[in-house]
């Protein structure tokens, strides 16, 4: 080993850490939601904003602007701003009255104001109309067109080696470095001596990246921080580079980074001066922050007062100081979180709900994704319904081979790897009609695959349109005229095509002891241990559109971006075998004879729920079958009727069977941008016993995870629920929040100009970063932003010092919590009042004064 | 210790997240060692405090413990990579002497 190999070990180390800064992408077909931000969660949320700040150049907070809209419509209180800013600084409650000429003023009421009034200010920071990136290339130091052409040349490599157009990226097969490196130095739009420079590039990425580096006179201390200033120019690239280094893809940061570093050295050696000084800190930032005295000042003439001397200034300016410009938006957002908080849990007691009214004849178990809740609460109100909150993929990692066979797909969390195999297979006796479905969809398969190599292809699509054009063209007009009709002719075309064949899911792959334990771990955690009722419906949710490239997003999270319904029937089989049922019942769980399991699936787009594998159910439960499938068509009504109230284009208020027809409609519209609001709004994590939210609009915000202390005795149950679905959750609002408060660079911009990526992801219009997070009318109907970005709260109902033993052994907690991540409020039970977790221990929710977080320049003199 | 019949080597054990773990495996195959063992779900006290083991539906939050054996000359390299990947983490690395019985394994 050498010196050289030294080297090499260490830069792929520092790339390494430098890609911790990274987002997390998940290709389209899996896309799932997760925190862009995640690399720096092991700071306090704040200081995380302010880094992403200098490293993507991103506010990372809504404008105050935006804030005193919501002043405006009562959405954010004079109280809750008060409540923000003696959080933050304790002694103001203490601090003396104010003079301002004829006037006296409290500091709270003077800092309040100049959140109110205060002109907003450029410079650097959170909160400010203009920041900038701060940490930077040696190209955009000193040669910003240069900079450009490096992030112009990064998009057309990365779209030809990921793209899938008939033409392939000469050379794909041998990986991406090696790809480029034989084709980028014939590239004629470059200069004839960038080019040369490029023939001599290493063999190796590694050598590529460390000579380049050395011609950029980048030092080995500062070389991580210079590859993150790469890796974060195009986040949206780097993420998915990394997610598929880690899948075989042929590609890695390593070689993507001494692409860029080759190009920029290449391009910078043009500039006598590049090398002349590196940089080590930030960029002076900008000093257009106005001063305490002016802001002060300002406030004055709002208020029109007069006579206002220069002592009184100076005294009012000083309290300003405790409050720079750069810090209002952030208490803005914790007034504004503060407010609907408060709301939410004044709504869940104290004080106990009755319980369901007997008698119960189904209890539906639902994931616990926001759009269940408005499922749930509508069910429930027809009466004899129970529901439940779990995970979605119901405690199944699963991967999946359907009827159809071809390639499998991992149904999980991508929190852990799946643990079975598990395939779907005709019923006994059904192989004919299995075959029938098999052959049609192969057929199916075919011309479709035809039909689409045909117009990509040189010559054929001419052929095509004399061939096809005749039907084509009116089908795509009734596509676009009438969606509904169009769809449902493509429905029943496809049935007749692909008939339905009865099948049942195979678990010879998974041992019987493990379906035990699986069946324990379950219903131990959905806190379904006793009192169960004829039917038990496990619901999983999928959502069916059109033309979306961002399906997966509307899917189950917990189902790794994918709809849920065989997790369901796998479950549902596990739980209705008599062996499971016998061992159970020597863990202390008996199932009644006549209880019996149910999968169903819910459209969230359209609201239908459809119950799945109907030739199992024993003809004892076919009168409960026929109510379960009358009362959720009413529930999914009802419902559809509800979310019509708030989807772009659907007019006022619609009955449930016109509001049915017209979320069909959207489902099948190829056109329609608003299928949908996914969980938009989400804003709060609820575990505890349904009797807690039971009877309240909580309008679709709030994931429901059911959760029963008494069955937990020893917490393990509460751990799992912490531990995972309260983490996805938290990538999800996170995922929704930077989408809305960051759109240019963790939200995809707006859809009608999406131009999809091979199977990576879009870009907007024909180049550019490959976008990462939400397209904007996943968050936004052009006029208002239908998802309030504020951060998760986590609402439990556990014994605290429970919690507290479970947040001390795990340190994703600490860390999310900690850094306010996360907000938790508890309460032992349901009589007891609500208390936040703070790092000293708990205080109840309604102090104001708990845990201030006094961050650098904001301690109050 | 007969070391006619066995051969000298140098085992590397690293614990670091699970989120961690993929660079340290990368590396680990980056500098040529031929193989490594993962333990995921690992528990343990350390300075940061006691990491809990299996989480039940989160393996990337578990501490994972990674183990490679390589020949001495490959050392240098995997050492100059790791440190700077711990030096920005909570993991930790231990080093020592071990003993193989077929070395064209693990070169």
């Amino acid at each position: 080993m050498t010196d050289t190999d030294n080297q090499r070990a260490r830069l792929r180390s520092d790339v390494a850490v430098a890609a911790r800064v990274v987002p997390t992408h998940y290709p389209l077909e899996t896309f799932i939601a997760v925190n862009p931000l995640a690399g720096l969660e092991g700071m306090p949320f704040e200081q995380a904003i302010r880094r992403a700040g200098d490293l993507y150049g991103i506010r990372g907070v809504l404008d105050e602007a935006a804030f005193r809209r919501f002043y405006r419509d009562g959405r954010i209180t004079d109280d809750d701003l008060d409540r923000a800013l003696v959080r933050r600084f304790p002694n103001l409650l203490s601090s003396d009255e104010l003079r301002l000429g004829d006037r006296v003023v409290s500091p709270l009421e003077f800092l309040r104001a100049d959140l109110l009034h205060g002109t907003p200010q450029a410079g650097r920071g959170i909160g400010t109309p203009q920041a900038g990136r701060q940490i930077l290339t040696r190209a955009a130091e000193h040669a910003p067109a240069v900079d450009d052409t490096v992030d112009a040349q990064t998009s057309k490599w990365c779209a030809a080696f990921f793209g899938d157009a008939a033409w392939a990226m000469p050379g794909r097969e041998n990986g991406f470095y090696s790809a480029w490196r034989a084709l980028a130095a014939g590239d004629r739009s470059l200069p004839r001596d960038v080019r040369k420079q490029l023939r001599l590039a290493a063999e190796r990425p590694d050598d590529a990246a460390l000579e380049a580096i050395s011609r950029l006179g980048i030092n080995d201390d500062t070389r991580a921080a210079y590859l993150q200033a790469h890796l974060t120019r195009m986040p949206g690239w780097a993420a998915h580079i990394q997610w598929s280094a880690a899948h075989g893809g042929g590609i890695d940061l390593v070689g993507y980074l001494a692409m860029r570093l080759s190009y920029e050295s290449a391009l910078l050696a043009r500039h006598a001066d590049s090398r002349g000084r590196q940089r080590h800190g930030f960029a002076a930032p900008n000093a257009d922050v106005g001063s305490a005295r002016e802001r002060a000042t300002h406030l004055i003439e709002v208020w029109g007062l007069h006579d206002v001397d220069d002592r009184q200034l100076a005294t009012a300016a000083r309290v300003l100081t405790a409050m720079p410009v750069t810090s209002r938006a952030m208490l803005w957002q914790n007034a504004f979180e503060s407010h609907y908080r408060d709301d939410l849990l004044a709504q869940l007691g104290p004080g106990s709900r009755p319980a369901v009214p007997a008698p119960v004849h189904a209890q539906v178990v639902t994931c616990i994704d926001t759009r269940s809740e408005g499922l749930r609460r509508r069910l429930e109100s027809l009466g004899g319904y129970e529901t439940l909150g779990f995970a979605g993929f119901f405690a199944v990692a699963i991967r999946y081979t359907g009827l159809l066979r071809g390639a499998s797909e991992d149904l999980c969390p991508v929190l852990i790897a799946p643990n079975h195999d598990i395939t779907e297979n005709p019923v006994p006796n059904g192989a004919g009609a299995a075959a029938r479905r098999v052959s049609g969809a192969t057929r199916l398969a075919g011309a479709e695959s035809a039909f689409h190599a045909a117009k990509e292809s040189f010559a054929a699509p001419f052929t095509l349109a004399e061939a096809a054009g005749w039907i084509a063209a009116p089908l795509a007009a009734v596509k676009t005229m009438a969606p509904a009709l169009s769809g449902a002719v493509r429905r029943r075309l496809r049935d007749a095509v692909v008939p339905a064949a009865p099948t049942a899911i195979n678990l010879a792959a998974m041992p019987e002891a493990e379906q035990v334990l699986f069946a324990q771990i379950a219903l131990t955690t959905m806190g379904l241990t006793r009192g169960f009722s004829r039917l038990v419906v496990l619901c999983a949710h999928g959502s069916t559109t059109e033309n979306n490239p961002y399906q997966a997003a509307l899917d189950c999270g917990a189902c790794g971006g994918q709809a849920g319904a065989p997790n369901a029937r796998t479950a549902v089989a596990i739980l209705n075998r008599p062996e499971v049922r016998t061992a159970l019942e020597s863990l202390g769980i008996e199932i009644p004879a006549d209880t019996w399991f149910v999968a169903a699936q819910h459209d969230t787009a359209a609201d239908r729920v459809t119950v799945l594998d109907t030739h199992v159910i024993p003809d004892s439960h076919r009168d409960d079958l026929a109510r379960l499938e009358r009362d959720v068509t009413r529930a999914g009504g009802a419902l559809a009727a509800e979310r019509c109230d708030t989807l772009p284009g659907a007019s006022g208020r619609l009955s449930a069977a016109r509001a049915t027809r017209h979320v069909a409609g959207r489902s099948a519209d190829w056109a329609q941008v608003y299928p949908e609001w996914g969980l938009a709004g989400n804003a709060a994590f609820l575990v505890a016993p349904r009797e807690v939210s039971r009877g309240i609009d909580l309008r679709r915000r709030v994931f429901l995870h059911s959760y029963d202390p008494e069955i937990d005795t020893d917490g393990a149950a509460l751990e799992i629920i912490l531990t995972a679905p309260l983490v996805v959750a938290q990538w999800i609002n996170c995922q929704y929040y930077f989408s809305t408060v960051s759109p240019q660079v963790f939200g995809a911009g707006t859809k009608t100009i999406h131009n999809v990526v091979g199977k990576a992801g879009v870009i907007a219009g024909h180049t550019g970063d490959l976008q990462i997070g939400l397209p904007w009318q996943s968050v936004s109907d052009g006029q208002t932003l239908r998802h309030e970005p504020m951060r998760l709260l986590a609402v439990v109902q556990a014994p605290l010092d429970r919690i507290e033993a479970i947040i001390d052994r795990n340190p994703i907690l600490q860390e999310l919590f900690g850094n306010d991540w996360l907000a938790l409020a508890a309460r032992d039970n349901a009589e007891q009042p609500w208390n936040r977790w703070t790092r000293t221990g708990w205080r109840l929710w309604s102090e104001s004064r708990s845990r201030p977080m006094i961050l650098d320049e904001e301690m109050v003199s | 210790m007969n070391s006619t019949s066995l051969t000298r080597m140098i085992k590397i054990e690293v614990v670091v997240s699970g989120s961690e773990a993929p660079a340290v495996r990368e590396l680990i195959q980056s500098i040529g060692a031929t193989g490594y063992t993962s333990l995921s779900g690992v528990s343990g006290l350390g300075h940061g405090g006691y990491h809990q083991g299996r989480l039940l539906f989160n393996q990337q939050a578990a501490l994972e413990l990674i183990i490679t054996v390589v020949p001495e000359s490959r050392t240098e390299a995997l050492l100059a990579g790791l440190r700077p990947l711990l030096d920005a983490s909570s993991g930790v690395m231990f080093v020592t002497e071990t003993f193989v019985s077929r070395p064209e394994y693990f070169s």
